[in-house]
């Protein structure tokens, strides 16, 4: 991949990772190490979920929808069910919104601590992304002690929840909020206080703030672009009207925004901290009283074969804000339609901007800063064209390439 | 016409966007809604969203409007085969960034005749849309007016292009093309 006389190299990365989710192909066009222009292309994993939907009823679309992504199943449920309850008018109750806030920002928590721990792995910080992993195994307890799984809750439905919050589970929250204000901080202070991390992320995949504005950016995306744009605070759903949360920014911290990759990771890793306010908030202040708006499934679905409408659920998820938009016909069982966007569909729109005038090395760090719902880079094919010459890389020969350059960056 | 990307730090009343959209709209307004989003303890009013359905001639009309208020968040498209006509509905928020619990969400219902499926690109005014505006191309067949990449975004290269998955009528998938799993 030889530099020079401006020759440009097109470069694929992905599709597809047979062990993860969600696979991109991203093409680089690059001059020696300079990307000079990124294209991507999604679709490598498109599942039709939204047209199976027309053959199912809501409460069966609620598992379809879990099943979009295995990080943020929850999110992706409440986002439908919310969609739902908005389309057939439906109320639910109190004690039912705690519970769904709940849930969302421990999901947060374990969305945010992992992705903060896979971008330390790309750069080659190998013992931040250890103890990352280490460290978020608490909250995965936890989740699993209040709904009986790691991951695809099974615990929302629409007008409630299925599982209540036990005095036991209550407890097991409160001692994981004490065991993360105790250890967190180490790991947050190992990543933002060490020169190397900052140097790999500072001035990197650079998302200004009026492009974040131009392309819809979402989440910790758009706020490590420096916009307070937050739905819990712009437009409250479930608990969070009582919760009183802020965007976080990191202007308020730093002074300045660069919209870089270390501010996504910063935005990210104070929003655990944010998070563990907000879960004792609802932990204390979580009221008393059903946790349903009809418990008796065959008269809920009676009621939503009757019903008829639009309606629109979004959820600040851990990427950003997710949309669910579904039609209900009066008669029909099952959905007229359902439209679902996750957050990298929005996201993604971006990517190329942020790769402008990047290095090679710095590519894999770029795509994970998003914090997408892919994990692409099997292999990269290295092609020049004009001399009919290809080249194989692998996963982690370009993963190799990241944690050179930070071995160069500590003089070894 | 152009519009800085910016977010505005104050926010109008729905009802005065209610009747910006009113009057940018005429004749051609069809439906109107205002809801109200209740949530929390007391159960109270947390945010807005506004649902217009409207002729397709005042599609350029009224995102321009909007955009005279706040950059205009776009979020998603979502459509339907109705029919005689497509519906596009576009999904998008005002004064994301004005405070909280003003933000308000905007929601554009545009029906289009299967005989004259097309509608103008708002992507040099909204970047943001361009996937959307891809997806509804490919998927229900609407022809978006200036949309510079049409290349297709979910579906696979070797997918005949005559045939819109989300649409009811023959240009939908038939059942060969429906690979049952279980």
């Amino acid at each position: 991949m030889a530099a020079g006389a401006h020759k440009t190299y097109r470069i694929p990365i992905g599709p597809v990772h047979v062990g993860l989710k969600e696979p991109v192909t991203t093409w680089l066009d690059v001059d020696g190490e300079r990307i000079v222009k990124a294209t991507v292309r999604p679709g490598a994993i498109h599942r039709g979920i939204e047209w199976m939907a027309r053959e199912r009823n809501p409460i069966q679309v609620i598992y379809l929808a879990e099943r979009i992504c295995g990080i943020c199943s929850f999110t992706h449920i409440i986002a439908f069910v919310r969609a739902v309850e908005d389309a057939a008018k439906i109320e639910v109750p109190i004690r039912a919104q705690y519970i769904r806030s709940l849930v969302l920002e421990l999901e947060r928590v374990h969305s945010h601590i992992l992705w903060a721990g896979v971008a330390c792995y790309t750069f080659g910080y190998d013992s931040a992304f250890n103890l990352g992993m280490l460290l978020r195994e608490k909250v995965m307890d936890v989740l699993e002690a209040l709904t009986g799984n790691r991951v695809n809750y099974g615990v929302g439905t629409v007008g409630g929840v299925r599982r209540d919050l036990t005095p036991n589970a209550a407890a097991a929250v409160r001692e994981m909020i004490g065991f993360y204000r105790r250890e967190f901080q180490t790991f947050l202070d190992v990543v933002t206080e060490d020169p190397i991390a900052k140097a790999r992320m500072r001035n990197v995949g650079v998302l200004s703030t009026e492009n974040a504005v131009a392309y819809c950016a979402l989440g910790p995306t758009a706020r490590g672009s420096g916009l307070r744009v937050d739905l819990r605070y712009s437009s409250p759903y479930e608990a969070y009207g009582d919760l009183g949360v802020k965007p976080l920014v990191p202007q308020d911290y730093t002074g300045e925004v660069f919209g870089d990759v270390f501010d996504r990771f910063f935005v990210r890793v104070m929003e655990v901290v944010q998070s563990l306010d907000l879960l004792e908030k609802i932990v204390d202040g979580i009221p008393e009283g059903p946790i349903a708006w009809e418990p008796k499934l065959p008269k809920a679905l009676a009621y939503l074969k009757a019903a008829d409408g639009t309606g629109l659920g979004m959820i600040e998820g851990p990427r950003g804000d997710d949309t669910h938009v579904v039609k209900l016909t009066k008669g029909e069982e099952n959905l007229t339609w359902w439209k679902v966007r996750a957050p990298t569909y929005s996201n993604a729109v971006s990517w190329p901007l942020m790769f402008m005038n990047q290095e090679i090395a710095d590519a894999p760090l770029i795509i994970n800063s998003i914090d997408p719902c892919i994990s692409c880079m099997e292999r990269i094919l290295v092609s020049d064209k004009k001399n009919g010459r290809s080249e194989i890389m692998t996963r982690a020969q370009i993963m190799e390439k990241s944690r050179e350059k930070t071995r160069g960056l500590m003089g070894s | 016409m152009t519009c800085r990307p910016e977010y505005v730090k104050e926010c109008k009343c729905p009802e005065e966007v209610l009747n910006c959209i009113r009057e940018a709209l005429g004749d051609s307004l069809l439906d109107i809604e205002l809801r109200e989003r209740m949530d929390g303890a007391p159960r109270r009013v947390l945010y807005r969203d506004i649902w217009v359905r409207f002729e397709r001639e005042a599609y350029l009309p009224l995102v321009d409007r909007l955009r005279t208020l706040d950059f205009l968040h776009f979020h998603v498209m979502s459509g339907n085969d109705d029919g005689d006509f497509v519906t596009l509905n576009l999904h998008c928020s005002l004064f994301r960034e004005a405070g909280e619990g003003h933000r308000l969400g905007i929601n554009l219902i545009v029906p289009s005749p299967k005989n004259d499926l097309s509608i103008p690109s708002l992507n040099s005014r909204i970047p943001g849309t361009e996937y959307s505006e891809r997806e509804m191309r490919e998927m229900l067949g609407i022809h978006f007016e200036g949309l510079p990449n049409t290349d297709l975004l979910f579906l696979p290269e070797n997918w005949d292009e005559e045939i819109k998955p989300w649409r009811r009528d023959e240009t939908g998938p038939s059942p060969e093309h429906v690979r049952e799993l279980s």
